[in-house]
């Protein structure tokens, strides 16, 4: 009977070994030869309409002047992303990614490491520090970029997002100028309502972009890199509390943008906020810069809109600048099967003239001196003179906090988002936050 | 011994081996690993050093911090899997009934029933977010007729009942094809014994056919509840990763092991993530064997 046993384990094992064997093998890695690029070249990103199709056109003047380099590039969804780098990474089938490895800031020291650091750390990105096609990007951008004194990452363009996208049309028929201060934004809203037209569309259904609302009302009331650095530090040595004062009054200004926005805007997805805008269901809408050409093709031309920085602050000066961040950053795997295609797609990429072409599908902001920006962005200019880091550039969430105090402002508890007033919103927050200490 | 249809022991133990061996490669193993790793703090990223931190996952979820949250979760989970499952079974055991009968259009009822199992998880997400959808939708129409209006899953007193309905429509297929399977295999004798006994309709189908389907009762409850503690890809596919409203355990589980939520900052913990699922891993099995102990008790009783 033993023996019975053990030969039947023995034949398990060996069928177990055969199935491992049989599954595990991997792709073989072409090694390129001297000087002549070929095999695969796999590139992931974060979907957008913007700039998968810029990535495109990037990958097809490639594969031009490499002939033998074949391009498989996958976009995914943003909320999908992280996983999908994971596994790709840890298959080693990925050669070019995204990554934002950052320098801790000085409040949050100690504080367990974002999984791009980590991954920056262990070595997993190609250092491209020395690399000679950085020095085409702007120094500034490179410094807010850098990691531990060293550059992982190609920046491809700056965005902006504290801005609100208007109707010029609704806008001049009923007379309105551009608001300046909150009390002046407060009297288009109400203008705009007593003219039969909704103020302003939010796509609430996806949650963050009613974060939106929230990063741009830290915006106006805490403007410089260094007010926001000092709310961060205050917030983690807890001088600040999430309950009172201008941290307060950041939910107010959430809660007052929710009571102008569409009705039932909650269940409304991020992409219906083009075409409801392009179809003046609302005048007004909370948007990236990165999401322009989107809705320029939306609009079509049917009328003229504008950009202009959501003013929370009653203060017409701190109002004046749009909070911006270095967008989609491109790394290299460290073991990736295709390392030299990756880096001369990297040096590709930054040609001043590839690079010229990029910003212009994508609407990007660029990353390089001498790059014309879009009409668009020209008419912005004035706000982007000075490079105002956003909120959720500098904040760090602690893990050991509770989920309501992970932005830290809690704007999803704020009905009809979620069930609570605004002071109830913020205990919650504070009392997650507290909780970590 | 019979060691048919083999001729001798080779074949057997052959077969049996490689069936259990792809059990064991993939079911054993990776729910052994999960135990496991619910006791490091792994990352889902190659060449970082994994460490053993004891109970500090345990304590994590249980802290002060998270407990609301994950209580939260638990409690929509609960909501989520008794109101499904219930649901289910009372629609399903009516409609095979009633398909079981001299129907017209019998078989085309009946596809139409089963119909919303062949669909994947993202066409009927696709299909409900559209159908729900606070602007433009059928749903929003239906609902002004009565002078009313909604934001159906962004409503958060509302999104986990409609997350359960179209759970209870994309589920009430296979119950029903169970169901009607367990009354094909009833005698027709016995109701005719019943009729003669004086037996009405109700009669008949109180003690006659549900006594008699008892077996399809027990295995669609825990094919419902195990099916519905499990599930978040309708959750996440109609309310997206983040909304507490709609928070499930599995999608919580989810979100730390796949990083939903970038904006927000958490990192993936896939540590963290094992930790949760073990916890779930308890909670499903003792409810699967506290239900499947009582039917058993039933079926046997009856």
């Amino acid at each position: 009977m033993r023996t019975h046993i053990t030969r039947g384990l023995a034949a398990m094992s060996l069928t177990a070994l055969a199935v491992a064997v049989v599954t595990g093998c991997s792709s073989t890695s072409p090694e390129p030869a001297d000087g002549e690029l070929s095999g695969t070249l796999q590139i992931l990103v974060s979907s957008s309409a913007g700039s998968d199709a810029a990535f495109k056109e990037v990958n097809a003047a490639f594969t031009k002047k490499y002939p033998d380099v074949k391009i498989e590039f996958s976009a995914v969804p943003n909320e999908n992303f992280n996983s999908t780098r994971s596994s790709r990474l840890t298959a080693g089938n990925v050669d070019v990614t995204l990554a934002q490895p950052r320098d801790v800031p000085a409040f949050a020291q100690g504080v367990s490491a974002s999984d791009d650091n980590v991954a920056a750390d262990a070595g997993l990105f190609v250092d491209l520090t020395d690399e000679a096609f950085m020095k085409n990007f702007t120094p500034t951008v490179l410094e807010a970029t850098s990691y531990n004194g060293k550059q992982f990452t190609v920046p491809t363009g700056l965005s902006y997002y504290s801005g609100v996208y208007y109707n010029k049309a609704i806008f001049e028929e009923l007379g309105l100028e551009v608001p300046h201060t909150w009390s002046e934004f407060k009297a288009v809203a109400s203008a705009l309502q007593e003219g039969g037209v909704t103020p302003l569309g939010i796509g609430g259904k996806d949650s963050w972009p009613a974060g939106l609302a929230m990063l741009a009302a830290v915006q106006g009331l805490y403007p410089t890199a260094d007010d926001k650095t000092a709310l961060a530090t205050g917030l983690w040595d807890n001088s600040l509390t999430l309950t009172e004062g201008t941290q307060l009054e950041v939910l107010e200004r959430v809660k007052s943008l929710y009571d102008i926005a569409q009705p039932n805007f909650a269940g409304v997805g991020y992409d219906a906020i083009p075409s409801g805008f392009a179809a003046g269901d609302f005048a007004m809408t909370i948007d990236g810069t990165w999401n322009q050409t989107t809705i320029d093709s939306a609009v079509g031309g049917a009328f003229d809109y504008g950009y202009f920085p959501l003013p929370a602050s009653e203060d017409a000066a701190d109002n004046a600048t749009l909070a911006g961040k270095v967008e989609l950053r491109l790394a290299a795997a460290s073991n990736a099967s295709n390392k030299a295609a990756a880096l001369a797609y990297l040096e590709f990429f930054s040609e001043p003239d590839v690079y010229a072409t990029f910003v212009e599908s994508t609407g990007f902001a660029p990353a390089q001196p001498d790059i014309a920006a879009s009409e668009f962005l020209d008419g912005i200019a004035e706000y982007t003179k000075t490079f105002s880091p956003a909120w959720d550039t500098i904040w760090v969430s602690n893990q050991d906090a509770g989920p309501a105090a992970g932005f830290p402002f809690n704007y999803p508890a704020i009905a009809p988002l979620g069930t609570s007033t605004v002071e109830q919103a913020a205990q919650e927050a504070q009392d997650a936050w507290s909780a970590a200490f | 011994m019979s060691t048919y249809p083999f001729s001798g022991r080779k074949g057997l133990r052959i077969s049996v081996g490689a069936g259990a061996s792809v059990l064991a490669v993939f079911a054993l193993v990776p729910a052994v690993a999960v135990f496991v790793i619910s006791f490091t703090d792994i990352r889902g990223l190659p060449g970082i050093p994994i460490q053993f931190v004891g109970f500090e996952n345990y304590e994590r979820f249980f802290s002060a911090a998270k407990l609301g949250y994950n209580l939260n979760a638990l409690q929509n989970t609960l909501v989520y899997a008794v109101a499904s499952t219930v649901v289910i079974n009372v629609f399903a055991l009516g409609i095979a009934v009633l398909l079981n009968g001299r129907l017209r259009g019998r078989t085309f009822t009946r596809a139409l029933v089963f119909l919303p199992t062949i669909l994947g998880v993202t066409v009927i997400g696709l299909i409900w977010s559209l159908f729900f959808n606070p602007s433009a939708g059928p749903a929003a129409t239906i609902w002004s007729w009565f002078g009313a209006d909604s934001a159906f899953f962004g409503d958060p007193a509302l999104a986990l009942s409609l997350v359960i309905f179209v759970q209870i429509w994309a589920g009430l297929g296979v119950a029903v094809v169970i169901y009607l399977a367990g009354l094909q295999a009833i005698p027709e004798e016995l109701y005719e014994a019943a009729a003669l006994d004086g037996a009405d309709g109700w009669k008949r189908l109180r003690l006659v056919t549900i006594p008699l389907l008892a077996p399809s009762v027990t295995a669609n409850v825990l094919l419902a509840i195990v099916g519905s503690l499990q599930s978040y890809q309708l959750a996440y596919v109609l309310t997206g990763p983040n909304n507490p409203a709609t928070q499930l355990l599995s999608l919580a589980i989810f979100a730390q092991a796949f990083g939903g939520s970038t904006t927000s900052g958490m990192g993936q913990s896939q540590g963290y993530a094992a930790t949760i699922s073990v916890i779930q891993f308890f909670i499903v099995g003792i409810a699967s064997l506290l239900v499947m102990w009582y039917l058993r008790r039933r079926e046997a009783r009856l």
